[in-house]
């Protein structure tokens, strides 16, 4: 069974992107064939970690969304940007950057069954085992849709009193939604703190299981999003947390 | 946002969401390249149907509405009209008496036989054109008027919307219904119905050239699943104490002469008419509605029972069905659960 997974987080800057081109890629590693929605339409930028320009994309999920091709055809073949030797293991569906296709989106919105449908879509025509949904911060029907869909929601989280607010409001309507399995994961920890106690506090904070915690990390601001960094530097702390993040989401059946 | 704003948008969004949905997504995939079957045409408003077009409607007791595919088309509701109309007829005289004038025996006999019951003379089933011509006959009101809009009236509080008669298709079939006029005039020779016989024949050809769509069917069934009420709407349809009495007529005579395999088969009351709709219940749970114009050589829509098929089998809805089915309903509803990736 293909499994869903959204990343999430009430705040922008989270590093949201990041981290699902990271798990992406490191999930494709492992062998799986894993795509990847940009459904951030007002704010795309997932396209940048896998160096996808947008003049080598031309069909977007505004396309998509617009009627005038299928989802499929807005996928691209990311895996050798994002450091992968196989072909046809890691896909990108990008969002369009042009300014008129942002504020015709933002101004029409558009239906979420689409949305919905064209993952699904998705999943069947490149056969994947799984879709990752790169999501616009905050709370909207697009955000419930992922919520409701997905069978991991990782909702990520900064130690700053604004993300732990905006988290608990998340949490409270992904379980009202009858979320399958949500995991937190905590970005751009100091390094000072005590990563176990910090762990500790914000499980019995939320009741729900921390699957990784992330240093602020120097390496990560100078990549610049220009690359995946787990496999640019495959051995760093970073990366190695990707990793547990990862066998988080294949254990389960 | 408010906490009623919440739980709506929530909702909206889980229906969206839901694995049942996405079945039926997949079911109406399935079968749209499916083109058995053939387009009525003894009148020429129906061979103008499009083979292609397929709707699927499921409509819950508790109101909850999944559509896919062509559920907003209006088509003529023919032959489905009758268990509905019986329904009036019950209320307006009580079982005993239309029990008097129609019976209730299944007949292996075409849908437009000219055969009434030697005994009594009574004709078979309301569900014949026999039977449900008497049964017309059977509707009160003071004048042709009256009584359209009476049952017009009583398809509204079915479906929740108002519905037209659809003019051009109702002189057709006054226009080349020498058959049911044959069989009205049987039944006045022997005096199973009232001399009013061109005024009922009229209301007849009316209330087969109703307009609906595979939603209103899903909302029929849905109403009758839920005991009389519109589980939308919350009106009183039909009286309690009838719902039992339609849907075993539909049950046994719903499906022309297909209806012992379909009980065999799908086991849910139900139905058809050549316009190309279905409407099928699950007593307690869900009305379904499909449109799909080819019909197959019984004079079912094609399509809409190869999905009542697969439902009733995936889910398990049988009326006589005691086993696990491979999908639990309400799991399927809530998305607790089901995995329908
Ligand atoms: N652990 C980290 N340490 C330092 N910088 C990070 C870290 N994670 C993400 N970033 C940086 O934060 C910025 C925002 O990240 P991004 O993934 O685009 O966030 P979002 O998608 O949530 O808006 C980017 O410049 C990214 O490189
Ligand atoms: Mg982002």
């Amino acid at each position: 069974m293909p499994k869903v997974v959204s990343i999430h987080s009430y705040r922008g800057g989270t590093g949201k992107s990041n981290f699902t081109a990271n798990l992406a890629t490191t999930l494709a590693m492992q062998g799986h064939r894993v795509g990847v929605v940009d459904t951030d339409v007002p704010s795309p930028g997932i396209h940048n970690i896998f160096s996808l320009e947008p003049e080598q994309a031309p069909v977007t999920l505004n396309s998509y969304l617009w009627g005038e091709a299928a989802i499929e055809e807005a996928a691209y073949d990311v895996g050798g940007a994002a450091g992968i030797a196989a072909a046809g293991r890691l896909f990108l569906v990008p969002s369009s950057v042009k300014a008129d296709d942002i504020a015709r989106v933002l101004k029409d919105g558009y239906d979420v069954k689409l949305l919905n449908d064209g993952f699904r879509k998705l999943v069947k025509a490149l056969e994947l085992d799984y879709l990752f949904i790169d999501t616009h911060p905050g709370l909207s029907k697009e955000t419930f849709l992922s919520i409701a869909i997905s069978h991991v929601l990782i909702l990520i989280l900064r130690p700053d009193k604004q993300d732990y607010q905006g988290t608990a409001v998340t949490i409270d309507i992904a379980r009202q939604l009858n979320v399958r399995k949500m995991l937190l994961a905590i970005n751009k920890a100091y390094s000072s703190l005590n990563f176990d106690v910090l762990k500790q506090k914000v499980e019995e904070t939320y009741g729900a299981p921390v699957a990784g915690i992330f240093p602020l990390s120097e390496e990560v601001v100078q990549l610049a999003s220009e690359g995946v960094f787990c496999t640019k530097f495959p051995d760093h702390p970073v990366s190695q947390e990707f990793s547990k993040v990862a066998a988080h989401i294949t254990a389960e059946g | 946002m408010s906490k009623g704003d919440f739980s709506a948008l929530a909702s909206s969004i889980q229906a969206v969401a839901s694995p049942f949905r996405q079945y039926l997504n997949d079911l109406h995939e399935r079968y749209q390249g499916a083109l058995d079957g053939a387009v009525a045409d003894y009148i020429p408003e129906l061979a103008l149907a499009d083979p292609n077009w397929f709707g699927i409607c499921v409509v819950t007791k508790g109101g909850q509405v999944f559509e896919v595919g062509d559920c907003d088309k209006l088509f003529t509701i023919q032959s489905i009209s009758k268990a509905f109309v019986y329904g009036l007829a019950l209320e307006d005289h009580g079982r005993d008496y239309v029990n008097s004038k129609v019976s209730v025996e299944p007949t292996g006999e075409a849908f437009n036989a000219i055969v009434l019951d030697e005994a009594t003379n009574r004709p078979y089933n309301p569900m014949v054109n026999a039977g449900a011509i008497a049964t017309a006959d059977l509707i009160k009101g003071d004048s042709a008027t009256e009584r359209l809009k009476r049952m017009l009236a009583m398809f509204k509080r079915y479906t929740g919307r108002d519905l037209d008669v659809n003019v051009p298709v109702f002189l057709s079939e006054k226009a080349t219904g020498y058959r049911n006029r044959a069989i009205a005039y049987l039944m006045l020779n022997f005096g199973m119905v009232t001399d009013r016989v061109d005024e009922t024949l009229d209301l007849y050809f009316q209330q087969c050239s109703i307009m609906v769509n595979a939603k209103d069917l899903a909302m029929m069934a849905a109403t009758l699943a839920n005991g009389g009420i519109n589980p939308v709407t919350g009106e009183r349809a039909l009286d309690e104490h009838y719902v039992q009495d339609v849907i075993s007529v539909m049950l046994t005579c719903g499906m022309y002469d297909y209806s012992g395999e379909w009980v065999y088969r799908v086991g849910l009351p139900a139905k058809s008419g050549v316009g190309g709709g279905i409407t099928a219940l699950a007593p307690g749970k869900l009305g379904i509605g499909t449109f799909s114009p080819p019909l197959d050589a019984k004079g079912n829509s094609y399509r809409g029972i190869k999905v009542c098929e697969d439902l009733s089998r995936d889910f398990g809805l049988h009326l006589f069905n005691v086993a696990k089915a491979s999908h639990d309903l309400d799991d399927w509803l809530t998305g607790s659960g089901a995995d329908s990736w």
